[in-house]
């Protein structure tokens, strides 16, 4: 009697969807991609309202130890050495792109005095809009 | 007689395809950071030489001292009472100004704090958004009398 020859078949991982997932990721990750301009460490104060702030917003943070850093939204942020510097380039914002929106970060437990002078530099700068960034207050916050 | 030809492979090489995808995974996992990009509007008024003049007595004056305690028109109060005094005096005038001036001193997220509590008027039974002020140090020792 003739026996059939058994089909080998060759064991293999069907990957023919994989690239696919992977470009799916790909197109998820550069859409929701935001590359941080400035990345002060700083603990925000907490707000019960929070609205989200447009992309690409400029950048005026202020660290635990009053040290004042701006970002035009674009380029990393940069140590200033006084907030009449933060005037400067907030004006020179403002002048290309007079709907631009600033952002102050700011550490909570920094003086009132210190976020005044930004806020004060940024009105003679004609800025209209400004975000005071925040954390999320919940309950348990008091 | 049969030639042995090598016929060429008519398949596109895409093994490398899924390496190079998850390549790019990996630098936008890793350049991806998650942070607070949101806040409270802060509309600055304009920067104006001549500010209408407001009497004392025509607005609300918050004053909040380095520790964090709050003096409402010369009175000590909590967070959580400054709505219930407000609500009288913006029903019979809603566009009364309520001036928030932080000494200097005062940490900033005390002046937040004040700042989000008022801005939710309108959740705490106002029928309009409260007429907020919060007068820079140079505004104060240019127009404040």
């Amino acid at each position: 009697m003739k026996l059939k020859a058994t089909i080998e078949h060759k064991p293999n991982i069907p990957t023919a969807s994989m690239a696919d997932i992977a470009f799916l990721l790909i197109i998820f990750f550069m859409l929701t991609i935001t590359f941080e301009v400035d990345k002060t460490q700083v603990v925000l104060p907490k707000t019960t309202l929070r609205y989200e702030i447009p992309k690409q917003s400029a950048y005026v943070s202020i660290d635990p130890n009053g040290r004042i850093r701006v970002s035009d939204g674009n380029e990393q942020s940069a140590l200033v050495s006084a907030a009449d510097e933060v005037l400067s380039m907030a004006a020179g914002v403002i002048a290309m792109d007079p709907q631009k929106v600033f952002v102050v970060k700011s550490d909570g437990e920094v003086s009132w005095e210190k976020v005044d002078e930004v806020i004060d530099a940024l009105k003679r700068a004609k800025v209209r809009d400004v975000y005071l960034l925040s954390d999320q207050r919940t309950v348990t916050d008091g | 007689m049969k030639l042995d030809r090598d016929r060429p492979d008519d398949e596109i090489p895409t093994s490398s395809m899924a390496d190079i995808a998850f390549l790019l995974i990996v630098f936008f996992m890793i350049t991806t950071t998650f942070t607070a990009t949101r806040g409270l509007d802060f509309a600055l008024p304009e920067d104006d030489d001549d500010p209408p003049v407001v009497e004392k007595e025509e607005s609300v004056l918050i004053e909040i001292l380095p520790s964090g305690e709050l003096i409402v028109d010369q009175d000590p109060m909590q967070l959580h009472e400054i709505i219930p005094y407000l609500k009288p005096k913006l029903e019979r005038n809603p566009k009364k100004p309520v001036i928030i001036r932080p000494d200097t001193a005062t940490p900033y997220k005390y002046m937040v704090q004040v700042y989000d509590e008022l801005r939710q008027g309108e959740d705490h039974g106002l029928a309009e958004p409260i007429n907020i002020s919060v007068p820079t140090q140079r505004e104060i020792q240019s127009f404040w009398y």
